[in-house]
């Protein structure tokens, strides 16, 4: 699903250059639900930029859905995205002058789907989140944990394959926190891989896969047992492991 | 091609100062242009009616005599065969009154003698033979006056004296006649003496480019009087040869007779400019406050966008990073300008109307015509969309990682 190959990232200013990401590697098959770990500065978010299309690297290889991405133009790098990505943010990222549904719309909008279809979607992902009834709310009426749940059902209104999750816990008090994890355990469960960038361990233990980050670099693979994959991802998980 | 229409209404909704505020400036902008616009175009209109005469190559003669001796007959003679004499003019005619200079000599003509009913006054010249070749008129019916036509100049004892032809613009002809042939019909001084119409020109004009009837003259075969202050020479001359026989006169004409002064030699163009000036003036600075106003609603657009785009770095990046293309982002700020200028244009087309209703009014200016209105709409929602553009295209140019950035 997704394959990274020898992946570097440099910034560069005048004076000096830092490698976010150095000779970075990383097989997910889909199912998966893989925890990207590792201190500030390791590159994390490097890494989720690069994996989310939301940013270039420097040189290597990088496959989404068997796509070679280096390839693409900006507007087909925006159409993968709408369509097989769906983005989970630490700061919610919700638009403010626009309710719930509308919010949820934005992406829906943008793969150009009929009305009648958008709405049924929408109202399937605030079902999930359990926020139906909030559809109407601007987003500065709901709490913290409702606005990460509104940012949940818009990322996963558009049935992506594919779900980056940056820190989403990152504003929110624990009982919130769990109950956002509990949603990405239960979409997971769902087949939708789930890529979570987070800094807290006790979060990473909840996914069936550890990377740990430093200096850019895979420190560290773990395999947590828990939790197990939906059927079919687990196998391939392993495999990429191994 | 889905516009995003509702949420971007709904966004502006709850972000509506400024959006209000560049609407009411885009309004009053609109409500300006188009009545500015057909006022200028009106005395653009005004300034470039068909006079009939060959302005550009005609000079202008003042002189009046100073001394016991003067004799104004003779001196008329004189400098008509030297003027005439001269080989770039085509022709030269004295004449009472400077056509389109603001100054002249008006009567009451009627049809019926003594016709107490009609008060219309008509702008006249004296000239000789040459008078309508000085002034370049084009004879479109009957004929020109005759060397032996032209009568003595009128006198302090008959100053009541009329003409026994006159020639008459087709204005003129129609307002007396209506649709009946003039020729050879008689025509009424206030005073009810009689000339014979023997011929119409047209187009033609009379002194004042302000009047309504500006159009209404006549001329008579009659050499002028000292009684107009003056004696004054339109000479027509070759294109191109204007200027030089200019010098040559102002040169030869002031010494030519000490008893006499020339009070000037200029071409026909300054009393059409001078005539006009109001009208130019009028126009420059209309224009001027027009295109200020537009700049100023350009910058205001320009402004907002600007602001908008800042403020929303992050909303744009995670637009961006859910899906949207450079071409989404430029398509919703100009969808947004669009209907923030569109609210303007339609308030604008209101104010256009109750103004040009006010003008119509106050000042009896035509009403206002709707085309005007079409096209100061289609001039204002351009120019509003035209400075939102780059705006617009600077926030396409925010990348999408902008949505994972903290700070």
């Amino acid at each position: 699903m997704l394959k990274m190959q020898d992946i570097s990232k440099i910034y560069r200013t005048d004076l000096i250059e830092t490698y976010a990401l150095r000779s970075f590697s990383l097989e997910v098959t889909a199912g998966e639900f893989v925890a990207v770990t590792g201190p500030s500065g390791s590159g994390k978010t490097t890494f989720l930029n690069v994996a989310g299309l939301l940013e270039d690297f420097d040189s290597g290889r990088y496959e989404l859905d068997g796509t070679d991405v280096r390839a693409l133009s900006d507007d087909a790098r925006s159409r993968l995205r709408n369509q097989r990505i769906g983005f989970i943010f630490q700061s919610f990222n919700l638009i403010p002058d626009l309710n719930v549904q509308d919010n949820v719309d934005v992406p829906l909008r943008y793969r150009g789907l009929a009305a009648s279809d958008r709405r049924e979607r929408i109202t399937s992902a605030l079902e999930l989140v359990g926020l139906a009834s909030r559809a109407r709310h601007m987003p500065a009426q709901l709490s913290g944990g409702q606005q990460q749940r509104v940012a949940i059902a818009r990322a996963i209104a558009g049935d992506p394959a594919f779900l980056l999750a940056d820190e989403p816990t990152g504003n929110l008090d624990s009982l919130m926190a769990r109950q956002v994890m509990d949603l990405l355990e239960q979409i997971n469960e769902m087949g939708t891989t789930i890529l979570l960038v987070t800094h807290d361990p006790e979060l990473a233990r909840r996914a069936q896969r550890n990377v740990h980050l430093i200096d850019g670099q895979i420190s560290d693979f773990r395999a947590y047992e828990p939790r197990p994959a939906p059927s079919g991802a687990a196998d391939a998980a392993g495999a990429a492991l191994a | 091609m889905n516009l995003h229409i509702r949420p971007i209404l709904s966004a502006l909704l709850r972000n509506r100062t400024g959006a209000i505020l560049v609407a009411m400036q885009v309004a009053i902008a609109l409500a300006v242009l188009v009545n500015a616009l057909y006022i200028v175009t009106q005395r653009i209109e005004k300034m470039g009616r068909p006079t009939g005469m060959d302005v550009e190559n005609i000079l202008i003669v003042q002189s009046a005599g100073f001394t016991a001796h003067y004799d104004l007959k003779s001196s008329i003679q004189q400098d008509l065969a030297w003027l005439r004499s001269l080989a770039g003019v085509l022709a030269a005619t004295p004449t009472n009154a400077i056509p389109l200079s603001g100054g002249g000599s008006s009567q009451g003509l009627t049809i019926v003698p003594g016709d107490r009913t009609k008060n219309d006054s008509f702008g006249y010249y004296e000239v000789d033979e040459q008078g309508l070749d000085a002034l370049g008129l084009h004879l479109v019916a009957g004929r020109n006056f005759r060397h032996e036509e032209v009568e003595p100049p009128i006198t302090l004892d008959d100053a009541g004296r009329f003409v026994g032809n006159v020639i008459l613009s087709r204005a003129a002809a129609k307002e007396l006649f209506a649709d009946q042939n003039p020729l050879g019909k008689p025509v009424y001084d206030t005073l009810g003496k009689q000339a014979t119409v023997i011929g119409i020109v047209d187009p033609a004009m009379n002194s004042w480019v302000d009047s309504e009837h500006a159009d209404w003259v006549f001329y008579m075969p009659r050499l002028t009087s000292a009684l107009y202050g003056g004696v004054r020479y339109i000479v027509r001359t070759r294109p191109g040869e204007r200027d030089a026989v200019i010098r040559l006169a102002e040169a030869h004409l002031a010494t030519s007779n000490p008893d006499r002064v020339i009070h000037f030699v200029r071409p026909m163009t300054y009393f059409k400019d001078l005539s006009y000036l109001g009208d130019r003036s009028m126009g420059i600075y209309l224009l001027t406050v027009t295109g200020l106003m537009i700049a100023v609603t350009c910058l205001g657009i320009f402004a907002l966008a600007t602001f908008n785009v800042a403020t929303r770095t992050k909303q744009i990046g995670t637009r961006r990073a859910v899906g949207a293309r450079r071409a989404d982002v430029v398509r919703y700020f100009l969808v947004e300008n669009g209907m923030i200028t569109s609210a303007g244009v339609l308030a604008g087309c209101a104010l256009a109307l109750a103004t040009g209703y006010y003008l119509s009014l106050e000042y009896a200016l035509p009403r206002l015509n709707l085309y005007f209105l079409v096209g100061g709409v289609l001039v204002l929602w351009a120019t509003g969309q035209l400075a939102a553009w780059q705006p617009a295209r600077r926030a396409a140019a925010v990348p999408p990682s902008v949505a994972t950035r903290t700070v």
